[in-house]
């Protein structure tokens, strides 16, 4: 029997039931004999502790042995050798610096694709996203609808009505840009559609006006 | 008959005293400094702001129930006013009806639904916003002028020297005699009314979505005027002078770039499906 196979049989031997080869292993190898000392400790120990008590330093002295020679817990550094990533380098070696080198380099590539001009779109593509746009600003728009039906009633309608005509502008315009994405005006026309539209927001939602 | 008669009166008296009772006019008075602001929030009933000729800030207040409460405070050279609505009311019985006198260089917000919202004589910043009052402002100068409506008509008259900044989704917007540095006005459905000269320096933006546009400009008038109408239509009863060299695309009948005189004022009329129409006066 290893040192490392006593070690995975220890529960049964804490629990009193060991084998023969466990007992033998354990006449030879002294390591593995005064584990097994230290924790037989620190159960009796534990055993005698009261609720409010705390245990005696040679509880917590065993328990830090055992843990050694685990290898669950290291004498600290020296001062000037501090590893970047150290659990991960002892854990996996060189291969450890490949999950924050894959980050540097998919962090770059991002910051590179990003500043790189628009690559034109497959016109579906567009449609689909302008439809998604759409949709979210009817959501809003129902959502709007539905506070003001609650806050004022009385005017719901005719602001369900200039939001109607509203967002025709705003797809007017924007039809306009798409056709013309070079002209200034049109441009200048989708932004007074928006600016419109903030109107109806602004007053709508401007909590001193019922 | 005449017992007839005397009732109706008798009841006709009992109503006018009954009404005059509910009323009830308060007045406010505040020492401000120069540049001070005024502010004033009244969801139903109209606000009328004159300048006051001195340091001094007016408030005349009508409150026709007890459905309503005039909030009122100073801070410093800053006046707040708010007309309060409390528990049952409605905007019949929660109307109040503002008179204020405020030094001509005050800066002045006023908030409504339902107004009308009135403003005269005035050379400090004016903001005015309503859902659906009438707003009026004249002979302002100087200041800058910003309207925001969802529906309300709007009538600028006699505006010069300052900016002006109008939004009104649908109501009729109507500029008689004004000018300034930058002059906007943006509607989605709403008319748009220019009567004047355009001034002789300045920015001029009028631009509707389905609105029609029509600006009537006497023959001294100098200014290049950029026409665009997507699918409306334009009439020129000017006769513009072409402008060959333009960065706007020009298409017979839907846009169209003219000068009269000096060109000294730069002004765009823009509309995607109302009409544009440049008369002479």
């Amino acid at each position: 029997m290893t040192c490392a196979e006593l070690r995975r049989e220890l529960p049964e031997l804490l629990e009193g039931d060991p084998s023969a080869k466990l007992q033998a292993h354990l006449v030879g190898c002294g390591a593995c004999s005064e584990l097994v000392r230290n924790l037989e400790t620190i159960i009796r120990e534990a055993r005698s502790l009261q609720a409010c008590e705390e245990p005696s330093p040679r509880v917590w002295n065993s328990i830090e042995i055992a843990l050694r020679q685990e290898g669950l817990i290291r004498q600290p550094e020296p001062k000037g050798r501090a590893a970047f990533v150290p659990s991960l380098a002892r854990r996996w070696g060189v291969a450890a610096w490949l999950v924050p080198s894959a980050a540097l380099v998919l962090v770059g590539a991002f910051l590179i694709v990003g500043r790189q001009p628009r690559v034109e779109q497959l016109p579906g593509a567009e449609s689909r996203a302008r439809v998604q746009v759409t949709s979210r600003v009817d959501v809003t728009d129902q959502q709007l609808l539905e506070q003001l039906a609650l806050d004022a009633p009385l005017m719901k309608a005719a602001y369900e009505k200039e939001l109607n005509n509203v967002n025709e502008y705003i797809r007017d315009a924007q039809n306009l840009v798409d056709e013309n994405p070079n002209d200034e005006g049109a441009r200048q026309s989708l932004m007074d559609a928006y600016g419109q539209k903030a109107v109806i927001y602004q007053l709508a939602l401007d909590r001193s006006l019922p | 008959m005449q017992r007839g008669q005397a009732l109706m009166l008798t009841l006709a008296i009992l109503v006018m005293v009954a009404a005059a009772a509910a009323e009830n006019r308060k007045e406010y008075r505040f020492t401000v400094g120069p540049g001070c602001t005024v502010s004033i929030t009244n969801q139903y009933g109209s606000i009328q702001v004159r300048p006051s000729g001195a340091n001094l800030v007016v408030v005349s207040a009508t409150v026709y129930s007890d459905k309503v409460e005039v909030d009122q405070n100073q801070s410093g050279n800053r006046v707040d006013l708010e007309s309060h609505l409390l528990r049952g009311a409605t905007p019949e019985n929660a109307r109040v009806d503002y008179e204020v006198l405020v030094p001509s260089d005050a800066a002045v917000t006023l908030r409504s639904t339902s107004g009308p919202l009135r403003a005269e004589k005035l050379q400090g910043d004016l903001d005015l916003e309503s859902a659906s009052a009438i707003v009026e402002v004249r002979d302002l100068s100087n200041g800058h002028l910003r309207v925001k409506t969802l529906n309300g008509p709007v009538t600028l008259t006699n505006v010069h020297d300052g900016f002006v900044d109008v939004d009104s989704v649908s109501g009729e917007v109507r500029l008689i005699s004004v000018t300034g540095r930058l002059v906007k006005v943006t509607s989605t459905t709403g008319a748009i009314l220019y009567d004047g000269d355009f001034g002789y320096t300045g920015n001029y933006q009028l631009s509707s979505h389905s609105g029609d546009i029509e600006a009537t400009i006497p023959q001294d008038t100098s200014a290049e005027v950029q026409m665009q109408s997507v699918r409306g239509h334009l009439e020129d009863d000017v006769h513009l002078a072409p402008k060959a060299h333009t960065s706007m695309t020009q298409k017979a009948g839907s846009s169209f770039v003219g000068t009269i005189n000096k060109a000294a004022s730069l002004v765009s009329l823009k509309t995607f499906s109302g009409k544009i129409h440049l008369k002479k006066r």
